[in-house]
């Protein structure tokens, strides 16, 4: 009898010691972030050092109810190829009840992984592509159930810009769209047509524009032949050169007509390439701009730069706090499918779905709900180029992007 | 009223056209003179092109130097960078095939894009030269100063190289050698140290397109992309034709213009992008040697 109470007793007395240790045997949380962090789209380490600042503050705080998150961060490079083969790598390599949460940044990385990502895995997988087509009405949530955008759609983008123009032309601006050859070029296009129709908007011309592009002539003096006095620029980010030859000559050929742009053109890497050519640009964004202190969310990012040391590395402060809102967001929806005792994949979407959340101030206060799987909210911007001005020895135009709207819920407010 | 537009579209079409032809026309030159010298195909010409670019940035923009002084002293630069390159990449080749040479600057190339990305970065830069005003316009016909600029520029440069290689000593011994390596050394010519010159002439010739084209937009490592056009110039203008080449790069200046203008608006959409190509592949079925190129006759 004694024996069997020493035995008992011994038991309950290592129970009493592994209890408190009991987290370090809980299944391991991980997750999978990509951003496109050097290739065509030019080098662009920040993104990675908002992403990896984020999730080592998120764990050094206690990570998910006290759990560390493992978190895998790759370069996409741009390429749909490489984020497809990372995604794949990490699938087979990591257990399913472990590896819960993936993001990507390409629209043509989403679609080679439709059936994969979701019917296969059915992992949730946040994305930095705001494709009308995956995102909008002919795609959403009950077609592509694990697909999350971090932003409004293009074609949301498009109409709000749309919207803009017919309140700034009195009903009567002619709208000339100058896009890629990508599909995110593209992605937009019907939206914008079927938009401009509904609210009496005429589309005077559409040009493509290569990347290739040593002159921009003949698409500018095409707008200027259908005298196009609101012209579009989609489908590139302000960042490559080609931009710029479309900024300069647009600005020599068409004095009087108004340039606009889509996120990705919204912010200040169209200043630094482009300088007075930029001036009196309007463009839409998702997030706020890097330099707007008053917001939350900025300051944070702001802050996380002096605390690890990145601010002299820094070029756009849009992109690390992009790396940023990433590890925010992952771990606001892994500790809600924590708490709701559902740390699974499922449990994660779920957390997605029901999401409603201010994102740390990020839009001003205002909320928003993911049950469209997009973050619908825009902000109208105004460039203003001020001046040029000698930073470290060289030229450079400086300016800012100042809101011209409230911050926009496109579920809500285009409906 | 309505004819006057169109004559008036089709003149800035054919100038925009004219303008981007020359300097396309002076990176087809850094290819032909190559191709006279050794019968190589320099594949890195858009790596060429961005790093004189950016030596010329660092004198301009960088060490603040005025345009009239860091043109030339960017030049010199590319031209010195191009003659280095040869001494460790080409002169090794010497007396092998000049196949050889070519899959040689292929390597080149890559070797060149990443040591710009390291150096340099990937990023864009601001690059506004802010010459004096030279913008013609007319009514609505209007050719911004920095295309006039380039056209000017591509002109004056084709002009110099001209000169130098017609009616100079060294442009003797340049295209002496371009007709027999071994007949020029049997004159006393040094063939070695005549390429190691025509390396370094065809870097400055592409360095100056390089500017010209980053003074349209911005700089970055993927300006090089522009590199791409000469190939359809020399093609179409034959490979060792110097005059081939400032009338192929007019010509293709020309074709990507008017496709623009008036073909692409029917709903060709890209279509200015390969017609290029396509008008090479025609030119190619009727004269396989371009239209100025020498016609050799190969006994098997």
């Amino acid at each position: 009898m004694k024996g069997r109470l020493f035995i008992i007793g011994i038991m309950l007395l290592g129970i009493v010691l592994i209890l408190p240790s009991a987290a370090s045997f809980a299944k391991p949380i991980k997750v999978l972030a990509q951003f496109p962090m050097s290739g065509p789209v030019g080098s662009l380490p920040e993104f990675g050092w908002g992403f990896i600042d984020g999730m080592n503050y998120i764990n050094a705080k206690g990570g998910v109810n006290g759990q560390a998150i493992t978190y895998f961060v790759e370069d996409m490079r741009y390429s749909p190829t490489v984020e497809v083969a990372n995604f794949t790598r990490y699938a087979a390599a990591e257990k399913r009840d472990e590896f819960i949460l993936a993001s990507g940044y390409i629209t043509g990385g989403l679609k080679p992984l439709i059936d994969k990502v979701n019917k296969e895995e059915r992992i949730p997988w946040l994305d930095g592509s705001y494709s009308t087509e995956v995102f909008g009405p002919g795609g959403g949530p009950s077609k592509y159930p694990y697909y999350y955008s971090l932003g409004a759609t293009y074609g949301d983008q498009m109409r709000v810009l749309l919207n803009w123009i017919k309140e700034d032309s009195k009903g009567k601006g002619k709208v000339a769209i100058v896009y890629s050859p990508t599909e995110w070029g593209r992605d937009p296009l019907e939206v914008t047509r079927a938009h401009a129709k509904k609210i009496g908007l005429q589309i005077v011309a559409e040009e493509e524009y290569a990347y290739t592009a040593t002159d921009a002539t003949s698409q500018v003096t095409n707008i200027r032949k259908a005298k196009g006095d609101y012209v579009i620029y989609h489908g590139y980010s302000a960042a490559p050169t080609h931009t710029a030859i479309f900024m300069k000559t647009a600005r020599q050929y068409l004095k009087k007509a108004t340039l606009l742009g889509t996120h990705y053109t919204t912010g200040p890497y169209m200043i630094l390439t482009c300088g007075k050519a930029a001036d009196g640009m309007v463009g839409v964004s998702c997030r706020p701009q890097g330099d707007d202190l008053t917001n939350p969310m900025v300051k944070m990012s702001h802050e996380f730069a002096d605390k690890y040391k990145r601010k002299d590395g820094i070029k756009d402060m849009f992109l690390y706090m992009e790396g940023l809102t990433y590890a925010l967001m992952f771990h606001e929806v892994l500790t809600r499918a924590d708490t709701a005792k559902e740390l699974t994949r499922e449990g994660v979407k779920k957390a997605l779905d029901n999401l409603v959340w201010d994102y740390h101030g990020v839009f001003g206060g205002r909320g928003f709900s993911y049950k469209s799987h997009t973050i619908p909210m825009v902000r109208t911007y105004r460039c203003k180029v001020e001046k040029e001005v000698e930073q470290a020895g060289k030229k450079v135009a400086v300016g800012t992007w100042t809101p011209i709207s409230p911050w926009i819920n496109t579920d809500i407010e285009l409906k | 009223m309505r004819l006057n537009e169109e004559m008036t579209d089709l003149i800035q079409t054919l100038g925009a056209g004219l303008l981007i032809g020359c300097v396309y026309g002076l990176l087809g030159l850094g290819i032909v003179i190559i191709f006279r010298a050794s019968e190589a195909f320099n594949f890195a010409i858009g790596e060429f092109l961005v790093v004189g670019s950016f030596l010329f940035y660092i004198f301009f923009f960088d060490l603040h130097l005025p345009f009239l002084l860091a043109l030339p002293l960017g030049l010199l630069a590319a031209g010195a960078m191009g003659a280095i390159i040869e001494r460790l990449s080409i002169k090794p080749l010497l007396g092998r095939s000049a196949l050889s040479m070519t899959i040689i600057t292929l390597g080149l190339a890559s070797v060149l894009r990443s040591s710009v990305q390291l150096i340099f970065g990937a990023h864009s830069y601001s690059f506004s030269l802010e010459l004096p005003d030279t913008s013609l316009e007319f009514g609505s016909l209007l050719f911004p100063s920095e295309r006039v600029w380039a056209g000017l520029l591509s002109v004056v440069t084709f002009g110099f190289i001209l000169f130098f290689l017609f009616r100079t000593r060294w442009g003797v011994a340049i295209r002496a050698t371009s007709e027999s390596q071994a007949k020029a050394m049997a004159f006393g010519i040094d063939a070695r140290f005549i390429l190691l010159m025509v390396w370094a002439l065809s870097s400055m010739c592409i360095a100056v397109a390089g500017v010209m084209i980053s003074n349209f937009g911005a700089l970055s490592f993927l300006t090089g992309i522009a590199g791409l056009r000469a190939i359809p110039v020399v093609l179409i203008g034959g490979m060792d034709s110097i005059g081939g080449a400032l009338i192929g790069g007019l010509i293709v200046g020309l074709c990507e213009a008017l496709v623009g203008s008036y073909i692409e608006p029917l709903g060709l959409v890209g279509f200015k992008d390969v017609a290029p190509y396509l008008l090479l592949l025609i030119v190619l079925f009727i004269r396989p040697y371009g239209l100025f190129g020498t016609v050799r006759i190969e006994r098997v």
